[in-house]
């Protein structure tokens, strides 16, 4: 099995967890004494029904490809960076300290030296659970978790105590200097530059997995890490590489949050974008296309279900049920194709 | 110093490692039988939201508990039902569950309750508080042991009968070798699988009990996200404890410790993440230090 392209058979299975599990939703709602149609209707229309909902669906997709491909680009070579979170909140914090303490350097200096510190602090942060993992044989998906708690409770301290706001903002940092924030690229929407970086991002990435040989061999050792191994590769550098890239990604998605949306560090900045990310990518095996579609769809869901809310009353939560859903329903689906496969088998020796 | 180490530190510490001990149990066994279940805390959340649905409708804390049990019952069904039937990644699931949990909450509490955030009635019946009598006469015991929510007193009978369970009974042989040797299980004609599934619904239940704990027993209401990382501190529990009931017990008491001085000390001026870090922290030192071990001995057998 190819656990990285997504043929026919599997883009089918896909597109049947997620009607499925819309087709639940609307059961819900139709329990709830709602229309279905109209809900979907509104959610459709919410997320593309004009202009200005296209723009805020877009701006959604930003954390959501960063942390879909950071998750994809570790998980290739097999280690399972789940740690995402925390690592955007260390490199939103690590980009903001640099925009309000150097508020006089020129714009595009200032931007890159805040985008590339948050790198190193996302990065610098998944290199623990890494290294445990490739030298101690710890497994990484519990110390990610444990650190995800840890870099929230740490940039929390920082934003109370010795990095409190002092210009008046409530319960974050202070605001990055002026000139850093990314512009608009709509009035009234929120849609501004990060949108094109994260595509020149996605690009590198997929140019990354796809066109040059560290790509391939990301996944030859994910696949067969014994085989990858006799073949002469490092596997152990390759895995601790692909780790220090995906909490690169995590850490830029922070710094992204900041300059594009706040404009200081909050302690609930993100809601969750890490989980979301790695689980998009999941859905989609790591494919770096299929990350981008896949996330305009999360993204979507999300911006649609608050017009769902205004205009029927159906709580927009609905969508974090639908999403649950569709993840379940994916996750089994080897196990569902199996099951029927054994009942078909069973039918014909009858 | 007098006012942080008193006795009452003490009573909280019991007080805020309930839940975590009850969720650990639970988290143990299917660690036990070989599964990693990091829907802990979706688990948890579940249950404390239909334990308020229970008592509010029926105006009994027991129907409260009863259908926190019933939504245990059914996502540890459910968590059963992907991860052993339908060999889904344990983490996908966990994350799916955690989401699950967080989502449908808050959707049932605006749609049930018609409220946002958070939702509290005095239609709402708590948890009896238990008073021991005898215990009056001895007024340190009393000030730490006495008094508490009813829960506190079950999860600690509940630790006894896990170890029980676990490592006097048949069954908890079978449970624990669905997890080491499931081949040596199944030639010895007991199903690894039916194991798994006893260990992830009664992981539910317990985290059902968890849950009913957080929003009947320690406060009368429900809010988002209530359960607060506690299933993930109840997964450190859990290592810092090595699967094993008794020590997982006092790991718990330890974070509840800590969680507890985490309170004091803010009031003095130190800053309570730390504190609230430091289980986290301990859980990392804890898998190093074991894999240190594993490692020396690997090393010497080798020789």
């Amino acid at each position: 099995m190819n656990k990285f392209k997504l043929d026919g058979e599997y883009i089918l299975s896909i597109t049947a967890s997620i009607l499925l599990a819309l087709i639940l939703g609307g059961i819900i709602m139709i329990f709830n004494g709602k229309n279905p149609i109209q809900g979907y209707g509104a959610l459709i229309t919410g997320a593309f029904g004009s202009k200005y909902a296209l723009a805020t669906t877009f701006t959604k997709t930003v954390p959501l490809i960063l942390t879909g491909l950071a998750t994809a680009i570790a998980f290739m070579t097999g280690i399972f960076n789940i740690g995402g979170e925390g690592q955007l909140y260390l490199g939103a914090f690590a980009a903001t300290y640099i925009g309000f303490t150097f508020k006089g350097l020129p714009v595009s200096l200032g931007v890159i030296l805040a985008t590339i510190c948050a790198a190193i602090a996302g990065a610098a942060l998944s290199y623990i659970p890494a290294i445990l993992k490739v030298k101690f044989k710890i497994d990484e998906v519990i110390v990610c978790v444990m650190l995800n708690s840890i870099a929230m409770l740490f940039t929390g301290y920082l934003v109370n105590y010795p990095f409190k706001a002092t210009d008046g903002s409530m319960g974050g940092s202070n605001l990055i200097a002026d000139q850093y924030k990314f512009s608009k690229l709509m009035d009234v929407s929120k849609l501004n530059t990060s949108i094109i970086y994260t595509a020149m991002i996605a690009i590198f990435i997929y140019y990354l997995i796809k066109k040059t040989s560290y790509g391939y061999d990301f996944k030859m050792i994910g696949e067969n890490n014994l085989f990858a191994k006799y073949m002469g590769l490092a596997t152990e550098k390759y895995m601790i590489v692909a780790m220090l890239i995906s909490g690169a990604l995590c850490g830029i998605a922070g710094a992204f949050e900041v300059y594009g949306l706040h404009y200081r560090f909050l302690p609930n900045l993100s809601k969750g974008y890490a989980f979301d990310g790695m689980l998009i990518a999941l859905i989609v095996k790591n494919n770096p296309l299929g990350i981008i579609i896949m996330s305009i769809f999360f993204a979507a869901l999300k911006t649609g279900s608050v017009v769902m809310e205004l205009e029927t009353g159906i709580s927009s939560e609905l969508v974090a049920v639908i999403q649950a859903l569709i993840i379940l329903f994916m996750a089994g689906e080897t196990g569902f194709k199996e099951f029927f496969k054994r009942k078909n088998l069973s039918k014909k020796g009858a | 110093m007098k006012d942080i180490f008193n006795l009452s530190l003490l009573q909280n510490m019991i007080r805020t490692a309930t839940p975590l001990i009850l969720a650990a149990l639970g988290g143990l066994l299917t660690m036990q039988s070989g599964i990693l279940n990091i829907g802990m805390e979706g688990m948890i959340l579940l249950g404390a939201f239909f334990a308020v649905v229970g008592s509010y409708f029926f105006a009994s804390s027991a129907m409260g508990v009863g259908l926190a049990v019933i939504s245990g019952i059914l996502i540890g069904l459910l968590f059963g039902i992907f991860v052993i039937e339908l060999k889904s990644d344990e983490f996908v699931i966990g994350v799916a569950i955690n989401i699950l949990g967080a989502g449908l909450t808050v959707f049932l509490l605006r749609t049930i309750f018609g409220v946002k955030g958070a939702f509290s009635s005095p239609d709402i019946i708590p948890l009896p508080d238990i008073n021991i009598g005898f215990l009056a006469k001895f007024p340190v015991l009393d000030a730490i042991f006495n008094n508490h929510s009813i829960f506190v007193y079950i999860s600690w009978i509940l630790v006894i009968l896990v170890y029980i369970f676990l490592f006097k009974t048949p069954m908890g042989y079978w449970l624990r070798a669905s997890g080491e040797s499931p081949a040596a299980l199944e030639t010895a004609g007991v199903s690894p699988k039916k194991m798994k599934y006893i260990s992830s619904i009664l992981c539910g239940i317990l985290c059902g009990f968890a849950g009913a704990h957080l929003s009947l027993g320690y406060l009368t209401l429900f809010t988002e996200n209530m359960s607060a990382n506690k299933g993930f501190i109840a997964l450190s529990v859990i290592i810092f404890g090595s699967s094993h009931p008794i020590k997982a017990f006092f790991a718990a008491l330890l974070f509840g410790f800590f969680d507890a001085l985490g309170i004091r000390l803010q009031s003095v001026g130190i800053p309570s993440q730390f504190t609230q870090m430091i289980p986290y922290i301990a859980t990392i030192v804890v898998l190093f230090i074991v894999s240190q071990k594993t490692f020396q001995r690997r090393k010497s057998s080798e020789v």
